[in-house]
């Protein structure tokens, strides 16, 4: 019995040296999204142009459809705009998620509803609108429900209202290629 | 062609260490007296090889020849000469370069030193170390090999140093830390050469100590200049993140830490003979973890250096052969040792026992804290992070105990120790403690019951009682001042550690209680007030450095009205890497810091600014720069350097006789 005590720190190490293996060979980087094959959290947020207008879940159904998270102050979305609003003329159907950043009272920053309206409106001029419509989450709910770690990310929705894929940074024409256009053609079917 | 001349030594340096890991073992497994002898000029050739190509990396630096790919990769010809000679260590191949060159000097350092010692105990030494060091050469040779050519393309100049370690800390920290590092390869090779001989009497935990001491203080001290580089240059204000990497320094320092004591105990009274080994084992191999993280990507870290599974593997398998080799070995002969001194409940040997418990306790702490998050995604769990919560909570539950048993461990007599003699004593220290906490709460801030009150009493109790047990040893030699020339070192250097670590428990607990921050909007002209102390925004101007562009603000700093100081805080664009990086300005006094960052710029002329007022921040590296200090006094004992009897030598009954 004693002698086997002896053999305890060899073993730890030995199993220790196992999950060392495995790490070697993922990325710890990534993250596995925890709203994956979930339907969409429970929502009810206005329209960014029409305030009056609410959305829910349920707006979000029917046909499979990106859900994009973007900001005009972010600088990768500004980029991903072009060819979101290719994919849109090709028959995509994509939902803006606009994510207010939080404004800070000690810069001396407020809301302001018109002036955003105004930004986005311009913004979308110049570079493409890929957007059906744009919801905005002034207080970043959705965008805490959603998981979101930054913008741009992407979600695909299918025609039930659940999310089938969670993408992490810019759609190009490679991501979209690689990663979602066949998911995206399979819940087409 | 000095590059080809460092490449060439560096492969002879290989060289020699396969016959060093061979021949002196050979020799002492058959008692060959020349194989022997050969030990010494072999780790002496191995340093002065090793020594000799990283020479040469530095001279490809300070001449920026960027037909070397690694100077190319980090260095630049605008960059300073100083900071082009400290990049030699500021990427991946070359920092291996400097862990080979701290290798070979403890190599050399333990070949000339330990003369003294059996031949056949220092051939042993000798040959694990250079066990080890054929491991890390290869990796240097053929995995990342710093002396690699770009011809016939070469860029016309190179893509510069990462502006983070453009800075005074860069200088010494790395070799500081790697000091403390391989340095436990030293007390590994004596644990492991030990086991070779399977006896365990006393004589191997003192050659073992002093190398202990040493490399305890060099990792003290490499682990307290990172964190206070940390806390000048990344502008944040804070001193510990318990970075995957940080953490990597602190579990062999906790490690090493419990060692210096477990091998007072095997060597004053020849018990803890298994438990030494084990932890001189660990603290290597924690070591030795610690750079397989760094390189192999398999955490998220600010210190990661570029990922490479290859490497990952090389590190992973010969962390397999050297740690996994090393324990089979204890776990085949440690089993048969049995201590055979006896103690009591209440004895140094249990108080010690009680420290060690602590210290590996804290060990697994970070250990699991660091890699849980690994293996929680391995099992398929998901992914999840452990952050500072974790580990303060964790750590504030360790120190109060921890501290309460070393305020009397010193007190406490070898064997048995009886309770009456130590009420009066204890008692002073206690009424001391209290004095001296609610004073100086009193006097600095307000008496509250808060972490900084609980703190205080425990830093006041460690230091108290270690100032009243160094007077209470004094006097026993007839008088203070006699006893100040008669008291061994070892008790001093111990004394001044101790009173290190209430140093740095006062700084944390007072630094985590009463620090104030605020991140404000501020114009020329305007002025802020920051926990009494009025920051007034001068003027902020543009910046052309060498290698950087940027603006700096100056700022006036006066307290109730009273003019305290002038900052001048940067904050830097490095043209080459395109980064960002502040400057901040730290007005540093012992009671507290004013830290001042410039951040963005907003509009009509405006600045963002991070206010910071930190007291007792510098406690914390003093308090580290006191236990480094304890430890090299101790390392000064004249016992240390006494040769080693002849006895042990005629024991073994070995040809082996220096």
């Amino acid at each position: 019995m004693r002698k086997l005590a002896f053999f305890i720190p060899f073993a730890l190490f030995i199993s220790l040296s196992v999950f060392l293996f495995h790490g070697l060979f993922s990325n710890p980087m990534e993250r596995e999204s925890s709203v994956l094959n979930q339907p969409l959290p429970a929502f009810a947020l206005p329209d960014l142009q029409q305030p009056e207008k609410i959305w829910t879940p349920d707006s979000i159904k029917g046909k499979p459809m990106l859900l994009n998270v973007w900001g005009t102050w972010c600088v990768t979305c500004n980029a991903e705009l072009a060819y979101l609003t290719e994919l849109r003329e090709q028959g995509v159907m994509i939902v803006g998620l606009y994510y207010q950043q939080p404004a800070d009272a000690a810069f001396g920053e407020v809301f302001n509803l018109a002036a955003l309206q105004q930004e986005v409106a311009l913004k979308l001029e110049q570079q493409g609108n890929p957007y059906q419509w744009n919801i905005l989450d002034k207080d970043r709910t959705l965008i805490f429900d959603l998981g979101v770690t930054g913008a741009p990310e992407t979600f695909l929705i299918d025609a039930q209202g659940v999310i089938r894929y969670h993408h992490i940074g810019d759609i190009n024409p490679q991501v979209w290629q690689q990663k979602l256009a066949a998911a995206y053609q399979s819940l087409q079917e | 062609m000095i590059a080809e001349y460092g490449q060439l030594a560096l492969t002879f340096a290989l060289c020699i260490s396969l016959a060093l890991a061979i021949v002196p073992l050979y020799g002492s497994f058959k008692g060959h007296q020349t194989a022997l002898q050969l030990g010494n000029p072999l780790s002496y050739a191995l340093f002065l090889l090793t020594a000799f190509s990283f020479w040469a990396l530095s001279y490809a630096f300070w001449s920026n020849d960027f037909t070397v790919v690694y100077v190319a990769t980090n260095s630049n010809s605008l960059l300073p000469w100083y900071y082009r000679l400290t990049a030699v260590w500021g990427g991946h191949e070359g920092s291996m370069l400097l862990w080979l060159l701290t290798l070979s000097g403890w190599i050399a350092a333990v070949a000339l030193f330990s003369r003294s010692l059996p031949l056949q105990f220092q051939g042993r030494i000798l040959g694990v170390m250079g066990l080890i060091a054929v491991g890390f050469y290869a990796f240097v040779l053929f995995m990342s090999n710093p002396f690699m050519r770009s011809l016939p393309y070469f860029p016309v100049d190179g893509r510069d140093l990462n502006p983070l370690l453009q800075d005074f800390g860069m200088i010494i920290h790395p070799p500081m830390l790697y000091m403390g590092y391989v340095g436990f390869a030293v007390s590994f090779a004596f644990a492991i050469a030990a086991l070779m001989g399977g006896k365990f009497d006393s004589t191997w935990a003192r050659w073992a100590r002093p190398w202990t001491l040493a490399a305890w203080m060099f990792l003290t001290l490499g682990i307290m200049l990172g964190s206070w580089w940390a806390y000048a240059e990344l502008g944040w204000g804070g001193w510990w993140f318990w970075d995957p990497v940080e953490n990597a320094s602190f579990m062999p320092w906790l490690v090493g830490t419990a060692l210096i004591h477990s091998l007072a105990v095997t060597e004053k009274r020849g018990t803890f003979k298994s438990w030494t080994v084990l932890l001189a084992i660990a603290a290597f191999s924690l070591s030795l973890l610690g750079a397989f993280l760094v390189r192999s990507g398999v955490l998220v870290s600010v210190h990661s250096f570029a990922a490479d599974p290859d490497r990952g593997l090389y590190l992973l398998a010969f962390l397999l052969v050297v740690v996994g080799g090393s324990l089979l070995l204890y776990a085949l002969r440690m089993h048969s040792v049995r201590s055979q001194a006896r103690y009591e409940l209440f004895s140094r040997e249990v108080l010690l026992w009680g420290n060690n418990i602590f210290l590996l306790t804290a060990t697994l702490v970070v250990l699991l804290g660091t890699l849980f998050p690994l293996v929680h995604k391995e099992l398929g769990l998901g992914s999840i992070s452990i952050g500072e919560p974790f580990f303060n909570q964790l750590f504030y539950y360790l120190v109060i105990p921890f501290s309460l048993l070393l305020g009397l461990g010193p007190w406490v007599r070898w064997k048995q120790q009886h309770v009456q003699p130590l009420l009066k004593p204890m008692s002073l220290v206690a009424i001391a403690t209290l004095i001296l906490a609610l004073g100086t709460l009193a006097a600095t801030q307000s008496v509250q019951a808060n972490l900084a009150l609980l703190g205080l009493l425990l830093g006041a109790w460690v230091g108290s009682s270690a100032i009243f047990e160094l007077l209470q040893r004094l006097q026993q030699f007839g008088s203070v001042k006699q006893g100040l020339t008669k008291l061994n070192a070892s008790h001093f250097g111990m004394t001044l550690a101790h009173i290190g670590f209430a140093v740095l428990v006062v700084g944390v607990a007072m630094t985590k209680t009463y620090s104030v921050e605020t991140q404000v909007r501020m114009k020329a002209g305007d002025q802020v007030e920051l926990a009494g102390y009025q920051f007034r925004l001068v003027e902020v101007y543009p910046l052309n450095g060498p290698n950087y562009t940027g603006e700096a603000a100056e700022l006036d700093v006066s307290y109730q009205g009273d003019y305290v100081t002038h900052l001048h805080a940067e904050k830097r664009f490095y043209t080459v890497q395109r980064t960002v990086m502040t400057e901040a300005a730290v007005h540093a006094r012992l009671s507290r810091d004013l830290y001042v960052a410039l951040g963005e710029s907003l509009s009509n002329d405006s600045w963002a600014l991070s206010l910071y007022v930190k007291p007792f921040v510098r406690w914390i590296w003093l308090g580290g720069l006191l236990m480094a200090l304890g430890g090299f006094i101790a390392l000064c004992d004249k016992r240390y350097r006494r040769a080693a009897p002849n006895k042990v030598t005629a024991k073994q009954q070995e040809p082996a006789d220096a």
